[in-house]
């Protein structure tokens, strides 16, 4: 139980950051690389801004959330609205975010250098709970209230509002949504937006929870992230949720049973295989090719 | 000068060969991740087959290395193909990524490799070798560019749907180049640790990997120099920063970020596409002594394609029923039907891209059935176009066409490797076939334009061109006059009649009834799915079927009755004319019946 647990809050982190991973590709059809810069960056300004200013947790989730998405904005008008258009947008999208990621990184190394950064040890009461015969911290319960809370109202809102419904049009035919008299381009930059808020808060959680930043978290969770919506299903917001809890718990399991050495294992073994028996994923729709 | 530099110029090249890697599968529009993994499988396995002292005593024990390494990277490349080659686009790259990360962590926790803390390697390789190693890799994809199997690799990036039906087995070549990619991979490897005389399974991560995939996109994929620029600047990059004196540790990463931004968004061929050149195959050859000798047409008469009872089905929809259909040598064939009939069901169940769910089927004296594949029927000489046009969009027309000449020419990459002459005489042949083929439809003067730059009538007479460049014994065209003005609808109708005369049988579906009236020796009728006539044109003309197929329901009121008798006799005096100007060799012109709805009366389509 408490592995099961262990793994659940692990994978609540991987599903947050994925489920905006997924949102972009599954609404723009595009990869984005720099996710796991923003990540990184969420994590870092994070810890930079309790240091400084000493705001309380509550309070930083907001403010992380603005900053992802003025990211977002940003690597949509720079990394991916230039290639508009162009035969290989959706190849060039991919280095051209790899290379804002990399701007993004040499930016966050200039303010912070390269070292291993931490919250201060008072952030967050360490009060543990027995919960079904296992010990979990209040952290943990708060990591996961706050990925699943933002994880419902993203989907509430690709599903209900307005918003949503320009969203699932441009990604069923971005033309057709042109015609119609939607602002596609601001719709891009809102899906970049909330995908990168989403991966901003994910790098907070993610640091809080193994109490330790350096510039190179974004990359392991990036890989991870990349198994969890190929499992879920390419684009398909529970199916993310639901990899990222799969592939959580099975980590922990492994680590438990097999060793740590060969932890990663899990994750790029499940992936494999998925993609060989079910490349749409256990939650995404097969497209057909059209003659 | 060369020695202070000499690690940097050593490291020019291998990265360049890293970069070829990825350039083998990209060339064929595919993106794999997997080329550090092979990499990094060949450098560590070949650790424990390199001897010390050379063999034998004169060969050289890091040929024994490349050679073991570039053979594990061929066969690990194959085994890893055979179940992802039928992956697309970002799933290949994601499957092929686990692929890599699955071998660095398979070696770290081995043994024999040390794990984490490396393995020593002998120095075995420096300045030169790298070189001389990147020379022939580079010499190898140079000769390859303009060979046959170049061609069906850029077909398959561009379109492989469309490659498929000109006679390429897609998968195979797809798999040809994971294997290409996984030679050079291996020697990239080797190379690599017997320079480095140190590695690690964690240098072969996937940052590794994708600054290899950066390499090759900054040099560009579309020329074999493209992964040696790409090299040259992104290792020249930093060094050039630490000689003007940029000492920050982040200044670096962010120049070579920004550069990286730059280049992928301002030069959409890379840098390689910078350099002017020559395209290959601009010129026609329009001597028809260069011509390939081709083999005969089957004798005009002779039955080439036999359904019985065909039908598809999806789901409940019957989209096609129990269709009976022959089509001769020498024949036009012409099939109408209002839209949604099932024509191009139909068609593509006669060139096996949709299989069918009933009945059964002969073309070409191959069956139709589940595992009958499409690249097979178009070896077998059934070539075709699309209603939706699907041309090589970035490839010139000349060389659209060339690759329609597939099935009809020789692979000349082995002849080009050791430049023999026939290797030059092969490629003229195909150039002089394909030239004829494009001013046979009066393309002539637009070789050298992109085929996604020409005009949508020329789009259409390009497909065409493309489809007889393969020497067919039967021509498919879906709609082929849609886009065209009557005056080139009319000529279109006539190099159909002339294409049947030289003994091709053709079978076509358009709207355009009176181009078909004047140009098909027989007409089918479908309506949904299921074929309601079939005659001489003329009988079809008059058949009252057809009109009610193309009209609605007559008889329900006296608008829809006063209709369907003009368009009868609309469709009656077109025939009488056309068939006369059929006669004389003139094909239809002017304005008159219009065959899809009651609602547009007149006009041209």
């Amino acid at each position: 139980m408490q592995l099961f647990l262990d793994g659940i809050f692990l994978g609540s982190i991987y599903a947050l950051f994925a489920i905006g991973f997924t949102l972009v590709f599954g609404i723009l059809d595009r990869l984005n690389l720099a996710h796991a810069a923003v990540f990184t960056a969420g994590a870092l300004v994070g810890i930079e801004i309790v240091t400084r200013l000493g705001v309380p947790i509550w309070l930083l989730i907001p403010m992380v959330l603005v900053l992802g998405a003025v990211l977002g904005i940003l690597i949509e008008r720079i990394a991916f609205r230039p290639l508009a258009g162009r035969h290989d947008a959706h190849f060039a999208g991919l280095i051209s975010s790899i290379a804002f990621g990399a701007i993004v990184l040499s930016v966050l190394q200039a303010m912070y250098g390269a070292d291993t950064r931490r919250f201060p040890a008072d952030i967050f009461p360490r009060t543990r709970v027995e919960i079904l015969g296992a010990t979990v911290s209040l952290l943990q319960v708060v990591i996961l209230i706050v990925s699943v809370s933002l994880m419902i109202v993203l989907t509430w809102l690709v599903a209900k509002s307005k918003l949503g419904r320009g969203m699932r049009t441009i990604a069923e035919n971005p033309h057709a949504a042109a015609v119609l008299g939607l602002n596609v381009g601001r719709i891009s930059s809102t899906t970049f937006a909330l995908s990168s808020a989403l991966g901003a808060v994910a790098g907070v959680l993610f640091t809080l929870n193994v109490n330790a930043a350096s510039l190179g978290i974004g990359h392991a969770v990036e890989l991870k992230a990349l198994a969890v919506i190929v499992v879920g299903g390419m684009g398909s917001l529970p199916g993310a949720l639901i990899g990222g809890l799969i592939l959580g718990v099975a980590e922990v399991l492994a680590v438990n049973y097999i060793g740590s050495s060969w932890r990663d294992m899990v994750a790029f073994g499940l992936l494999f295989l998925i993609l060989i028996l079910r490349p749409q994923g256990l939650f995404g729709a097969r497209k057909t090719r059209e003659v | 000068m060369l020695t202070e530099y000499s690690s940097l110029i050593t490291l020019i090249a291998l990265t360049a060969i890293l970069a070829f890697s990825f350039y083998a599968v990209l060339i064929a529009g595919q993106l794999s991740l997997a080329q550090v993994g092979l990499a990094s499988l060949a450098a560590f396995t070949s650790s424990l087959v390199v001897p010390a002292e050379p063999l034998f005593g004169f060969i050289p024990p890091l040929l024994i290395g490349i050679v073991f390494g570039m053979c594990v990277g061929i066969i690990a490349a194959f085994i890893l193909g055979l179940p992802v080659i039928r992956l697309r686009g970002v799933f290949l790259a994601i499957a092929t990524l686990a692929f890599g990360e699955m071998v660095r962590i398979f070696l770290i926790n081995q043994s024999w490799t040390n794990g984490a803390q490396g393995m020593s390697f002998a120095k075995l390789v420096g300045i030169e070798i790298a070189w001389i190693a990147l020379a022939v890799v580079a010499f190898w994809f140079w000769r390859l560019s303009g060979s046959r199997m170049g061609r069906a690799f850029a077909a398959i990036r561009e379109d492989e749907l469309a490659a498929t039906t000109m006679g390429i087995d897609v998968p195979r070549y797809r798999m040809a180049s994971f294997v290409i990619a996984g030679a050079v991979a291996g020697l990239y490897g080797v190379l690599l640790a017997y320079f480095s005389r140190f590695a690690d399974p964690n240098e072969f991560s996937f940052t590794a990997a994708v600054d290899g995939l950066v390499t090759a996109v900054v040099g560009g994929v579309t020329f074999f120099v493209g992964p040696v620029l790409g090299s040259i600047f992104l290792s020249v990059l930093p060094e050039v920063q630490r000689v003007v004196g940029i000492d920050a540790g982040w200044i670096r990463p962010t120049i070579s970020g920004v550069l990286l931004l730059v280049v992928i968004l301002f030069l959409p061929g890379g840098l390689s596409g910078l350099i002017p050149r020559r395209r290959s195959a601009k010129r026609l050859i329009v001597d028809p002594s260069e011509r390939p000798d081709l083999p005969a047409l089957p004798a005009p008469g002779t039955e080439l394609v036999r359904l019985q009872g065909l039908g598809k089905s999806y789901g409940g929809v019957h989209a096609v029923r129990s269709v009976d259909l022959t089509v001769a040598a020498g024949e036009v064939l012409g099939l109408i039907g209002p839209n949604g009939a099932g024509k191009t069901t139909l068609v593509n169940m006669v060139t096996a891209l949709t299989t069918p769910s009933t009945g059964r089927g002969t073309v070409l004296g191959i069956p139709l059935n589940d595992s009958t594949r499409a690249h097979r029927l178009a070896q077998a000489g059934v070539a075709r176009t699309f209603q939706q046009i699907k041309l090589f969009n970035r490839l010139s027309a000349l060389e659209n066409v060339l690759v329609g000449g597939y099935r009809i020419t020789h692979d000349t990459l082995l002849r080009r490797l050791v430049f023999l002459p026939s290797a030059r005489r092969f490629e003229r042949e195909a150039v002089a076939m394909a030239s004829a083929q494009l001013i046979r439809v009066g393309l002539g003067d637009k070789a050298a334009n992109a085929a996604g730059d020409l005009s949508y009538g020329d789009q259409r007479r390009l497909e065409i061109a493309r489809a007889l460049a393969s020497h067919p014994s039967m021509l498919v065209l879906d709609e082929p006059a849609a886009g065209m003005n009557h005056v080139e609808a009319g000529r279109l109708s006539e190099l159909i009649r002339s294409l049947a005369a030289d003994g091709i049988a053709v079978l076509v579906i358009e709207h355009n009834v009176r181009m078909m009236l004047a140009t098909c020796d027989r007409i089918m009728v479908l309506n949904f799915g299921e074929v309601i006539a079939s005659g001489t044109p003329a009988d079809i003309a008059r058949d009252p079927k057809v009109l009610e197929a193309y009209l609605g329901s007559s008889g329900s009121d006296a608008d829809a009755d006063a209709a369907a008798a003009l368009a009868a006799e609309d469709l009656a005096e077109a025939t009488a004319r056309s068939v006369g100007e059929h006669e004389r060799g003139v094909s239809a012109s002017g304005d008159g019946a219009n065959e899809s709805d009651d609602t547009q009366p007149e006009g041209d389509r």
